[in-house]
């Protein structure tokens, strides 16, 4: 067993974790936290994807133990940010959602998209989502959504 | 697809790091950013006794520039070197090699010391490095050594770090002015491994021009007669084209880099040769 | 009036849960006392199983087929010609016939220490040579995947109606093809996953899974674990989609039920994504050979085709062995005035997983076959193919129309929905940039498909009832419920696994009663609430589900009017119901004062009170039996590039008719979704194996599920031809965006290589594919 603190939705925990235990399987199995969702656990589907300090990172494919000291953002902790309540509503208006698995994963990377890449056209939409696996929805209603989000973020700052 | 299981170690220095990884029993690997080591480790392909996490090692993570060139420390994430926060002095081909890492969420938190250490046969920046003419600063229990990056990777998966081994940092020589570049990933979807990938380096003050090759199943490779005849170009040409073609499909058969009967492939290979090519010529 | 039901553009009311990440998967449910469920799988594709040892120490984690005696294996029936049986043990007894294959569960705190455990687990095999490809396995020389059978071949079907003979004697051309499509796999992005937990107040095993099928499950578990099915039952919750791949019961299910029994623990086992593609269910793998006779301009006259599927080496339950080849036959000559067919169908066993149906069942591959040979048709006798398939079309003058293979299609204007998708696409223009050669050096196609898609289909006489199989859908269930504070309260046998239906249902209800969609709770994917129902697959649910929950609120309405009127001292005849509110010539009653006065004051209620109360369970079945019919014309425009193979789709179209729209936002989500996952199929998806049977995409590196680059946007339209035989019109549109893509992306790769003189026939057109053709066209 091996100490880890990690400040999880500006909470910091401790606990002492198996070196082996994911940081996906910290969140959900000892934070109870399972809006992260793990779907192909080997880095490529972007379903476990957090904000780790900030950014994006795949949860399933990183060590508790090695995200020990790191700030973590999941999809539970986003109360009071405007931004990604403006993501989630223009996800609800363009039917971005189907089974929801991938759900909390895209909106990480689409909160990435939205607030790194301000300029980003369909292309780049795409061309950035391209880590993260919807089987649903085709990803029209996604790229519809951030597309939306950056306008109206745009418009509205 | 949980580990096997192992034990763990945080080194806070590069000595500690290096004297964790000496005195362990068995397999002990070091983990960086673990983009790489990660999928192995959850599909059990990889089943060290011992991780030794090299992220808090602040040394790894520097960078230094001189009139020659810039310094990358090991645990630099692609992301970094995407975004331009480390100096580029390849005038834009390491951000560009760096962009079609994987996926944003993997370049920022893999490394490019890590990638490199992995020696996946289609990893991005093993061909550009070689095309660069990069080396590898490498630190061991014996002391620190440097290796050209065309002479890192032996085998798929393999390099030439002895037990115990860490990739330093990257050296990268600095382009003149009037170099130019060529770099084509071919691959399903952007973010994979690579179907192939060419890296076409042109820096005629330095007298310097390479060609460099990776796919999935060979180490990546240098092609020197393509290096020639794009060295030797005026401008591009269909006819050129073919020469490059005919040239890569020959070096690609001499370093047995696809199998002879693969059409496809070897096809595959030297059109993206050509293609890097026509962008370095075209700049 | 109400206007968010039927018709209404409203986002869904599954949304915020999934938005806020409180959805509950499967995986996410925990029972204190749980423990994991790990498999240990054979790592050869068809061999002897000798013996199975346990590590030491952990005998009391493991279990194998020898300790399962009192369990019995899956075993699916169908009344197709030589139908065997290939019962699909639990977990592999005597033999294993695929790699990948469960051979023992081991469980233990942490799933972690289950894979530990499943990996220390000693196997003796003795290897067998493999049947791979289904038309080896037909050679006589082939190895048997079951030893007490004399072949392979484990169900044949043969098909025949209209005058062939005298179509090939009046026919100026035969067109003759051989198609073929790939392995592949659903691909849901939560895998499969059963939590199984012994309710000892109750008597009763509760089993979570992320499944499409409550009842069926509820009926199948108590089957084969040889339970009353009253000591059974499955949640069904929220589950991250399906696609047709959790229809089947599977042996890890079972052996998970057995498991948790034994130990009296709560048992989860979370299938992985390398299970998942090493060795879940596959589909879509059918070889197709077509002779179409036409008359000179292209008009079918007749089809003659036999379509091989290769099974895998076990029959799923409920839908065996067989029911692929059936649909693929059964649908051949698609939305076509063909007159006359003869199919024959073979269904081969193989060194494989099991085959399953996947969304469209065997009609994307119906429609490649048709759909390509259309085109080939079309170049024979040197017309366009777009003129060539208004032509062929069912005209709107003859709805409905009895197909050749006895598809009743109810309605629709298939040549005006085509018309728009040609309209959409241009391909005159493509023509006119088809005389120029690309300044980059690739090749342009275009490419149509027209399809009609089978929906909500029951036991008419040419489907389920008709192939004797386990589980033939009739009468759909609904429980209609108004609440004490006036909301509605509707429980479904259907399972909503991203398709919105909480919404969608909620809106018919809105229609009927003008309660709004926020106030009426729909419930599915639970045994215990749900009276009963097969499930969701078939594109379905809508259809049957919704015409359940209608009819509730239709026998509602006249209790209401009852209690309304008397609260309102006036005459039930001059009372109406709508607006959530019953009124009378002097005034209104609200529901939720109707049901206070039900609930907490019967003393206010007369005595002619329905006592029934305020909820029906009742039923819908439509008025055919053979499901109502939608249709889809695609179009695409492709570049394909002659030195990479690599093909990229420039435009794409959809006219998409699925009768009334409940919520347009919704049609058009379902249908862009499985356009998607047409593209998967047409150009990336394959799930491939060696010729030792060992599977070689086993991870995302190897298999390619499209990501957002490679689904472009689309032009969308739609057209809305309600069905006579529905409620309200409405046809189901689950399958449809599946259907078409692998057909008009085909004809568009081949129109682009047509000056190469080569065509592509199988699936899916991957870069090498495409490479070789050419080399093949350069070599002739």
């Amino acid at each position: 067993m091996t100490s880890t603190t990690i400040t999880v939705n500006g909470r910091a925990v401790t606990a002492d974790v198996e070196p082996r235990l994911s940081l996906a399987d910290f969140l959900r199995e000892h934070e109870g936290l399972t809006g992260t969702h793990t779907a192909c656990e080997h880095g490529v589907c972007g379903a476990c994807t957090i904000m780790l300090d900030g950014r994006p990172a795949r949860s399933c494919i990183t060590l508790a133990v090695a995200a020990h000291g790191t700030d973590v953002r999941t999809v539970e902790g986003w109360d009071g940010d405007g931004t990604m309540a403006t993501i989630r509503d223009c996800f609800r208006k363009a039917h971005a959602v189907q089974c929801g698995y991938c759900t909390p994963g895209m909106l990480a990377t689409a909160y990435d998209i939205v607030t790194r890449l301000p300029g980003a056209d369909r292309d780049r939409i795409r061309l950035e989502l391209s880590g993260n696996l919807c089987r649903c929805t085709g990803y029209i209603g996604i790229v519809d959504a951030i597309e939306t989000a950056i306008a109206e973020i745009e418009g509205g700052s | 697809m949980k580990p096997a299981p192992f034990d763990y170690a945080r080194a806070e220095s590069l000595d500690e790091a290096v004297r964790l990884l000496a005195a362990a029993d068995g397999d002990a690997r070091p983990l960086a950013g673990g983009q790489s080591l990660g999928p192995m480790l959850n599909l059990r392909i990889a089943r060290p006794t011992l991780l030794v996490d090299l992220s808090p090692v602040a040394e790894l993570r520097e960078v230094s520039e001189d009139e020659d060139g810039v310094t990358i420390g090991a645990s630099v994430v692609h992301s970094a070197i995407e975004d331009g926060e480390v100096p580029d002095p390849t005038a834009g081909l390491m951000r560009r090699a760096a962009s079609g890492i994987a996926y944003r969420a993997v370049r920022n938190r893999g490394t490019v010391g890590g990638s490199l250490a992995h020696a996946d046969p289609a990893g991005d920046w093993a061909p550009v490095m070689m095309a660069l003419g990069a080396s590898l600063g490498i630190r061991g229990p014996e002391g620190g050594r440097s290796v050209e990056a065309d002479a890192f990777i032996a085998d798929p998966l393999t390099t030439v770090l002895e037990p115990g081994e860490i990739v330093e940092a990257i050296r990268v020589p600095r382009l003149s002015s009037g170099a130019s570049w060529g770099h084509c990933k071919l691959c399903v979807k952007p973010g994979d491994f690579a179907e192939s990938l060419a890296v076409v380096v042109i820096d005629p003050d330095r007298d310097h021009c390479r060609v460099a090759l990776a796919g999935p199943t060979h180490a990546p490779i240098l092609l020197e007669e393509v290096a020639g005849t794009v060295a030797d170009a005026n401008g591009w040409s269909d006819a050129l084209a073919g020469e490059i073609k005919d040239a890569a499909g020959r070096g690609i058969a001499a370093a047995g880099f696809a199998d002879t009967g693969d059409r496809y492939a070897i096809n595959v290979h030297s059109t993206v040769t050509v293609r890097a090519a026509r962008e370095a010529l075209s700049r | 009036m109400n206007d968010r039901g039927v018709g209404a553009s409203i986002p869904r009311k599954e949304d915020d849960r999934f938005l806020m990440g409180t959805g509950e998967f499967t995986p996410d449910v925990r029972i204190a006392g749980m423990w994991h469920a790990a498999f240990n799988r054979a790592p050869i594709a068809h061999g002897r199983l000798l013996s199975v040892k346990a590590p030491k120490g952990a005998e009391g984690q493991v279990f194998s087929s020898a300790d399962m005696a009192d369990i019995k294996p899956i075993r699916s029936t169908a009344s197709f010609p030589g139908f065997k049986g290939a019962d699909f043990p639990v977990l592999a007894r005597d033999k294993v016939r695929y790699a990948g294959e469960q051979v023992a569960i081991a469980v233990a705190p942490t799933r972690a220490e289950a894979e530990d455990i499943a990996d220390a687990i000693e196997v003796e095999y003795e290897a067998l040579p493999a049947v791979v490809d289904m038309n080896d396995g037909r050679e006589p020389s082939a190895a048997l995947v079951h030893d007490h059978w004399a072949d392979n071949v484990c169900c044949e079907t043969e098909f025949a109606n209209g005058a062939l003979e005298a179509a090939k004697e009046a026919a100026v051309h035969t067109v003759h093809r051989r198609f073929r499509m790939a392995r592949q796999t659903p691909f849901p992005m939560e895998g499969r996953g059963t939590l199984a937990h012994y309710d000892s107040r109750l008597d009763e095993l509760v089993v979570w899974m992320s499944h499409q099928l409550p009842h069926p499950m509820q009926r199948g578990i108590a089957h084969f674990l040889d339970l009353e099915i009253n000591r059974v039952r499955v949640i069904c919750p929220d589950v991250g989609g399906g696609f047709g791949l959790k229809t089947h019961l599977d042996g890890e299910t079972m052996a998970v039920c057995w498991t948790s029994l034994r130990l009296g623990r709560p048992i989860k086992w979370v299938q992985d994504r390398l299970e998942h593609l090493i060795c879940d269910a596959d589909c879509r793998n059918h070889q197709y050979t077509m002779t179409a006779y036409t008359d000179e301009i292209g008009k079918i006259l007749g089809m003659e085709v036999e379509c091989v599927v290769d099974a895998g080496a076990y029959s799923p339950w409920p839908w065996p062995i067989g029911v692929e080849a059936a649909t693929g036959v059964g649908n051949l000559q698609g939305p076509y005035t063909v007159d006359a067919l003869k199919g024959r169908s073979v269904t081969v066993c193989t060194n494989k997983p099991p085959s399953q149906p996947f969304r469209g069942v065997a009609r994307p591959g119906a429609c490649f076959t048709d759909e390509l040979t259309m085109d080939a048709i079309a170049r024979t006798v040197g017309r366009e193919p777009w003129e060539v398939r208004l032509d062929n079309l069912v005209p709107p003058e003859a709805m409905p129309y009895d197909t050749v293979t006895r598809k009743h299609l109810d309605s629709g204007d298939y040549p005006e929905a085509f018309r728009r998708c040609v309209a959409a696409i241009d391909p005159e223009a493509v023509r006119e940039r088809q005389r120029t050669p690309e300044p980059d050096g690739r090749l342009i196609g275009v490419g149509f498909a027209c399809f009609y898609e089978q929906t909500a289909y029951g036991t008419g006489p040419f489907g389920y009832s008709a192939w004797g199989i386990e589980l033939v859908p009739g009468m759909e269930m609904a429980t209609v419920k108004l609440t004490p504070d006036g909301g509605l309260w509707a429980s479904v046998g259907i399972q909503c696994h991203g398709q919105g239906l909480e919404t969608t249902l909620a809106q018919v209800a809105t229609s009927e009663l003008g309660i709004d969609p926020d106030r009426i709770a729909i419930r599915h994917g639970d045994t215990a609430t749900a009276y009963a129902g097969t499930g969701t697959y078939a594109s379905r649910s809508i259809v049957v589900a919704g015409g359940a929950v209608a009819q509730g609120c239709r026998e509602l309405k006249p209790r209401l009017a009852r209690i309304g009127a008397h609260l309102l001292q006036c005459d039930e005849a001059e009372v109406a119901v709508e607006n959530a509110e019953v009124r009378g010539p002097g005034g209104s009653v609200s529901f939720a004062e109707i049901a206070e006065a039900f609930y907490h004051h019967p003393e206010n209620l007369p005595d002619d009170t329905d006592r029934g109360g305020l909820t029906v369970t009742t039923g819908y079945n439509d008025k055919v039996h053979g499901g109502v019919f939608g249709f889809g014309a695609h179009g695409a425009v492709v570049a394909v590039d002659p030195e990479t193979g690599q093909v990229e789709i420039l435009d794409y179209a959809i006219v998409d008719d699925c009768g009334t729209r409940v919520n347009p936002l919704v049609v058009k989500g379902q249908v862009i979704g499985g356009y998607a996952q047409g593209i998967g199929n047409a150009l990336y998806e394959e799930s491939d194996y060696d010729e030792n049977g060992q599977p070689l995409s086993v991870t995302l590196a190897d298999y390619h599920v499209p990501a957002a680059p490679m689904v472009p946007d689309i032009k969308y339209d739609y057209m809305e031809s309600p069905s006579p035989y529905s409620t309200m019109g409405i046809k189901g549109v689950g399958e449809s965006g599946a259907i078409g893509p692998v057909g008009a992306i085909g004809n568009a790769v081949n129109d682009a290589l047509k000056g190469l003189g080569v065509e592509i026939a199988e699936t899916p057109i991957t870069p090498r594919r495409v490479f070789d053709a050419i080399e093949r066209g350069r070599a002739s």
